[in-house]
Parts: structure tokens; sequence; C-alpha cells
């Protein structure tokens, strides 16, 4: 573990001391290697599914894919972010790599801690460094208050939950994810058991987030920089679904009819906030609102808590966090040419960059779940498991897919097709640091395709 | 003012506050409250000006009139018990008289009002004085008495974290703002102070590093609204990378400082059983999250060539250096950084 998470902390001082024309490429490198190396996380070897462990962080099936992707945003971060930044001044830069990194930081800690109290300790810290990303390189006034909202939905709800893990502690003597699966039911009464229950999932369905508490998401993607959208689409939200996976392990034998309405919730947003996405003007906020779509089929997976519902968690959680970063990359590069999100008027882009709309078709088919992709993988499952939980699931999940790919046709038809717009006389060509960024989001997700096991988790 | 002055008065207040420390016997600890209390009126008095006066005779009389509480209850409870002991008072109602008393001039709710306006009238290095220095004997007297009738003490720790949280909503004025976030962390102390001295003490600690932090910070920057601070990125560059995160620090984020007390006091809370008294404690701390939160935005969060949700002003006060700002740097490195030490500082204190 240190073999990563020092290096990742050995970045801070190359981005301070590094030359101001290497700057750039230095990180990039810096961090590519790192990804490199934990890479090496994948192939579990172990036969009790925890390896590399020490005293407090271990990684095993459901960790590991999610510590590599993380791994992997990073640089793809410091290269999405480049012409951002480029008018900022030296120091400000330095200062940037220096918050994605800490964020970095604290999220390999976050997945990879094997103790409940550093996992929300950490869970926690992720809030700081996206804090000021969205709220210090947003670009829009509104920013301030998108960043209001995200910390004040992740606390209000994450705050019951420290709560309850400290009252969970005293009832069984440790909080360790190693240990506490054994332990067997904690006696404690029905009443306190819905509170407990409840209290323990909030946070992580705020975080997902859940239709109804959804409402900091698209304001957060809207107002974020680049680089804030794609660690929130790609691994923040992540960390809700992560969490709720690790803490129904340890509340499973508990009441399972207080699901019902979570489910119900997360089916019917999977349903509304898709067709929200079909009169959406903002591109941006397309984009978020399908990530919360998407978001509510894992959440529902999670839920009904079947060994099928958590491997196509799992699986539609990588892909749809590759997915979802690469839309956001895409979007970026319209906008740094239009300077506007507002689809109407940035129409065309075909006629413009003809390479960039192959980027587009190929992550829209991702984002609407064209086989073989893992999309359609972690969907198909999601959706066999849901139909064997129950049937009229289908109703919810069918038209969800449904309409997912109408809105994915939608945007790419909005952004893509149609006549260019009169204002737009002077566009630049696309950068081969642009293609550079999409080919390693769709890369992965491709070669994916060829070993899904890597991402399947332990529950198969 | 008259540097032998000062010194005497500087002596005076550390003489008061070592006086109660050290003393068993109930008439000494009401010297050493006194003592502090009129080392620190001329100093508070010593701008000239209305605003400053006003404050001065407001801390004076809130501070007499809990001294007076104070030394009548003593006097009564040695009348009839026959002892002065300060670590052995029994008498239910002198016992409650006393809290009471020195919980007023902690300024904790409901006896708070005094607290915003005076430090709203006094320059920043006094209310850096009064916010954490002049707390410290008036709340070391309260670890010491035993026999405190326990809802009261958490009734009242819970009003001053929500009452400090609401207070400071709709405040522009800076000190202001810090005297309401006072009031919440002495709230923490209070509510623990029944289940864990130690982590009472420890939180207090906390608490000194913080506001010392902030004060200092303010002081350098000269600010005292919120609108001032607005211009801080063009005087202090480094301390305006560093305040948002020591405002979240006062507002108890992870993984800074301020989260560690706050963490241990929910534990303690939840291994006794108050699980509800924990929660309302957590939740009530975001309303002062919230204007931390608003003074990051203006300081850090909010620079140009982004557009600014305030007016700057047209007119910059270049930051001073005061004897103070030397101890920025420690402050700063204790607001932020004390996190992981946390268990070797609380085998320190406990």
């Amino acid at each position: 573990m240190l073999k990563i998470l020092i290096p990742t902390l050995l970045l801070i001082p190359t981005s301070w001391l590094a030359k101001a024309k290497w700057l750039w490429p230095t990180t990039l490198l810096h961090s590519f290697i790192i990804t490199l190396f934990s890479l090496a996380w994948l192939k579990n070897t172990s036969e009790t599914n925890w390896s590399t462990l020490n005293p407090y962080m271990a990684t095993d099936p459901l960790s590991s894919p999610l510590l590599t992707l993380t791994c992997w945003l990073l640089p793809l971060m410091i290269l999405a972010s480049q012409n951002h930044l480029a008018q900022d001044p030296l120091v400000r830069q330095r200062i940037y790599i220096t918050l994605l990194v800490t964020l970095q930081l604290s999220l390999i800690m976050a997945f990879a801690a094997t103790e409940l109290t550093m996992f929300y300790v950490m869970f926690e810290t992720t809030l700081i460094p996206t804090l000021i990303l969205i709220t210090r390189w947003g670009n829009q006034m509104e920013r301030l208050n998108a960043g209001t909202y995200f910390l004040f939905y992740t606390l209000a709800s994450s705050l019951p939950l420290l709560i309850t893990l400290l009252a969970l502690q005293n009832k069984t003597g440790t909080l360790s994810l190693l240990i506490i699966q054994l332990l067997g039911p904690i006696p404690i009464s029905p009443y306190v058991n819905i509170i407990w229950w409840t209290t323990s999932l909030l946070a992580f369905l705020v975080k997902m987030p859940l239709y109804g508490v959804h409402l900091w998401l698209p304001k957060a993607h809207v107002e974020a920089p680049i680089a804030g959208s794609m660690i929130l689409a790609a691994v923040l939200l992540k960390l809700g679904g992560y969490g709720m996976m690790r803490m129904m392990l340890i509340l499973s034998p508990l009441a399972k009819e207080l699901c019902y309405p979570f489910i119900i919730l997360a089916l019917w947003g999977v349903l509304m906030t898709s067709s929200i996405c079909l009169r959406q003007t903002d591109l941006k906020s397309l984009i978020a609102y399908s990530s919360v779509s998407h978001m509510g089929l894992v959440a529902a997976a999670i839920l009904i808590q079947t060994p099928w519902g958590l491997t196509g968690a799992l699986i539609l959680m990588i892909a749809h966090g590759l997915t979802s970063s690469a839309l956001f990359c895409l979007a970026n590069t319209n906008y740094e040419r239009t300077h506007s999100r507002t689809m109407i008027l940035t129409r065309g882009s075909q006629m413009i960059l003809p390479l960039m709309a192959t980027w587009w078709l190929i992550t829209c088919l991702a984002n609407l779940a064209l086989p073989p992709l893992p999309n359609l993988m972690g969907e198909l499952i999601i959706i066999s498991a849901l139909l064997g939980w129950s049937w009229w699931t289908i109703i919810f999940t069918g038209a969800g897919a449904l309409i997912t790919a109408t809105y994915s046709l939608y945007m790419y038809l909005m952004t893509q097709r149609g006549p260019v717009p009169n204002h737009m006389i002077s566009m630049n060509p696309s950068h081969s640091r642009e293609h550079l960024l999409l080919t390693l989001h769709l890369l992965p997700l491709l070669l994916l395709v060829f070993k899904p096991t890597t991402i399947w988790g332990s529950a198969y | 003012m008259n540097p032998y002055l000062l010194i005497v008065l500087l002596t005076s207040l550390g003489l008061g506050t070592a006086l109660t420390l050290s003393s068993t016997h109930w008439l000494l600890a009401w010297l050493g409250l006194e003592v502090g209390t009129l080392a620190i009126l001329p100093l508070m008095a010593q701008p000239h000006h209305p605003r400053a006066t006003e404050a001065a005779t407001k801390y004076f009389i809130v501070q007499a009139t809990a001294a007076a509480t104070l030394l009548f209850a003593a006097i009564n409870n040695a009348w009839l018990q026959g002892h002065w002991d300060i670590q052995h008072m029994s008498h239910p109602l002198f016992t409650s008289m006393i809290t009471l008393a020195l919980l007023l001039k902690l300024g904790l709710a409901p006896m708070h009002t005094w607290m915003p306006e005076v430090i709203q009238g006094v320059s920043l290095n006094t209310g850096l004085i009064v916010s954490t220095w002049q707390k410290i004997a008036p709340f070391i007297l309260l670890l010491q008495i035993k026999q405190i009738h326990p809802p009261l003490l958490t009734i009242i720790g819970l009003a001053s974290i929500l009452i400090g949280g609401w207070g400071g909503l709709n405040q522009t004025q800076l000190r202001k703002i810090l005297a309401y976030s006072s009031i919440a962390h002495l709230g923490w102390m209070v509510l623990i102070l029944q289940h864990s001295t130690a982590l009472a003490t420890f939180a207090l600690l906390i608490y000194i590093f913080m506001t010392s932090a902030t004060f200092i910070t303010l002081k350098k920057c000269k600010a005292t609204t919120i609108n001032m601070l607005t211009t801080t990125w063009t005087k202090a560059p480094t301390i305006t990378l560093v305040a948002p995160l020591m405002l979240l620090s006062l507002g108890g984020l992870p993984p800074l400082s301020g989260f560690a007390p706050k963490w241990f006091i929910l534990q303690e809370l939840t291994q006794q059983n108050f699980i509800p008294h924990a929660s309302i404690a957590a939740l009530a701390a975001l309303l002062s999250l919230y204007y931390y939160l608003r003074l990051s935005y203006s300081i850090t969060l909010s620079l140009s060539p982004n557009n600014l949700p305030e007016c700057l002003q047209w007119r910059v006060n270049y930051p001073i250096s005061t004897p103070l700002s030397s101890a920025l740097p420690a402050a700063l490195a204790l607001t932020l950084f004390l996190l992981p030490l946390t268990p070797s500082a609380l085998t320190l204190i406990i």
C-alpha cells in the first residue's frame, strides 16, 4: 500500500519543485507511473480475498477495481485540466495539482481502509479538496451555492453515520471489516434497528445520490471545473456505493423490509432522472442527471443484497465511472471552444471536429450500454438480479434503459449533428492531448470486455 | 500604551489565572478571577472610542455579577458546611449557583449575550485574550466542582452549541462571528464536562489553538468585517491559502485538528448511552460550519479573476506585523495537523 501512497505523497513536492515548462509533463508522467503500479492490485492471489494487508489498510476484489480507477483518474484529471489552467499564474497551477493529489490520497485511503472509523474520516476528508475544487476553480457565481449544497448534504447525512459507527463500536468492540463480518448478528431492539439501518445507509445514499436527495449533484457538476466533474462522477459517487456494500455486510441480518422504500425510490429515480435528461438544455447538467439515473440502478442492485446484484453494481460503477468521466471531458472540449454549455448553441460539431465526433459516438454508445461494453454487462446483471427479486421491477428498469438510449441519442444528435450555428467562426482544432485523454478513458473500457473478472468483485 | 503599564497588566492577567488554577480555597479562587477581570479592563478600554468603553463597562458588570454570585455562594457554603474547599462542594443549591456564575463568566447560552457585544467592542488582540486566556480560570474551576446537577450542564451545553451556531448566521462582523463560534465551542466542552474532564480539557486546548490562529490571522489582515476579508489575497497570499483550512478546522471537519475533540466527545457520549445528545450536538455543529464556510468563501474561494460576490474595497490596508504574528505559524500548524497525533495528545492529558 505504501508503494502507492508514498509516490502519491511525493507528487506534491514534484508539483512544487518542477520547472514551469515541465510542470504538467512531470506530474503527468509521475502519476502515470503510480497508476501503472496500482494495476498490480487487480491481481488478487489471496485465498481470503484480502491482500496487501497492513494494520490499517488492505485491498480486496471489491475495493481494488475502485482503487485502480482512482489511480487511473489522477493522470486523466491532470491531462484534462491543462487548458483550463493555462491562463492561471504558475503558483496557482501548482496549488491546483497539490489539491488533486490530496484528493487522490484521501480517496485511496478511504477505499483501502479496513477500519470503518478510518473509512469515515477519509470519506469526510475528500470533502475539503472537492469543496475547494468546486468553489475556487469553478466558473460561475453559482458555484458557491453548489459548494454549500455539496458540503451540507453530505455532512448532514454523514454525521448520524459517525454516531452510529461509534455506537456500533461500543456494541461490538471493533469496527474492523476483517473481524466484524465474523461476529454474527448484533442483538439490538427492533426500534433501534430501524434507526441504525437508516442512519448507516443514509450517508451513502445521499452520496450515491438517491433520487430525492440528489439535488446537490447536478449543481456541483455544472459548476465544478473539468477535473472536479471527472473525479465527482468517476470516483466520489462510487464512494457511496462502496460504503453501502461494506455497511450492508454488517447490517445484512437486519430488517430486509426497510429496503423497500429505498429500492422503490431508486427505481423511480432511474425513470424520473432519465426523463429529466430528455428535456435538459445544459450539457453538463444532462450528464449529471444521467449519472443520477445510473447510480439509481446501482443503489437498487446493492439494496436487494443478492450476489448478482452486488456484482452488477460493481461492474456498472466502474464502467459508469469511465464513461461519465469521458462524457464530461467531451463536454469540456466543447466548452473550451464555445464557452457555452447550452446544447442548442453548440450544434453540428461533427462538421468542425470530425474525429471528436467518433469519440462522442463511442462514449454515447457506452452510456446507453451497447454490447459488448462492461456498461451492458453491469446493467444486464442488475436488471436480471432485480427481475429475480420482483417481476415488477422490469417496468422501471426496462423503461429506464429505453429512456437512457433515447437521451444518449438526443445528446449525440444535439451536439454533433444539425446545422452549425452562425456564431461559431473560429474554433481550434482538437489537440492530441484531448484525443489521448479520451483514448485513455475508452481503452480500459474496451479492454475490460476481454477480462471482466477484474471488476466482478468477490460476490460472483 | 505605556510598556511598563502593559507589563503590569499582562503579568496581572497571568497572575490572576495562575492564582485561580493553584487554589483549593474559594476565596483565593475568587480573588484570582477578580484580578484577571480587573487587569483586562484597561486593555479593553484603551482605544479611546465609545464602543470600547461600552464593551469594557459591559464586561465589568457581567464579570462582577458573576464573581459576586460566586462569592455569595461560596460564603454561604462555608457557613452551612464549614469549609471553603473547591473540590468538596456538596450543597446542591450553592453548587448550582456557583456553576451558573462560572457559566456566566464563560459566556454560555442563555447567559451568552454579553459575549458578542464585548468582543465586538474591543481590539482583536484583546478579543483574543478574552476568548482564550480568560476562559481558562473559570473553566478549570468548573472542572473541579464534582456534584453538578447533570441535566443542567447538558441542557446548557446543547443550547450553547445551537445558539452559537444560530447567532453567527446573520452576522457580518468578524468579531461577533468569532464570539458566537466561541460560545458553540464552549458548549461542546460543557456537554462533555460531567463525563470526562480530560476530554473537556483537550477540547479547551484545541479550541485555544484554533481561536488564537484565527484572531492572529484577522489581526494580520486587519479585517473586522466579512467584506474586508475579500482583499486578503492581495495582502497576504500564504495566509489566504491556509485560512479556509483553519476555518474548516474550527468547523470541525476531518482531517483537521478541529475534528479530534468533536470525535472524542461524540464517542464518549455514545459510550455513556447519550446517543440523542450526541446526534443533536453533531447536527447543531453544522450551523456553525455554515458561517465558517461563508468566511472561507470570502477569503479564498472567490478570488479574482473569478467574479466576486462582495464588492471589493478600493483601499488596501497593508498587513501589519504584530508581536503576535510570530506565533501564527505555530498556531496554524496546531490548528491543522493535530488529528493524526491525537492519541498521543490525549495520553498527555489523561
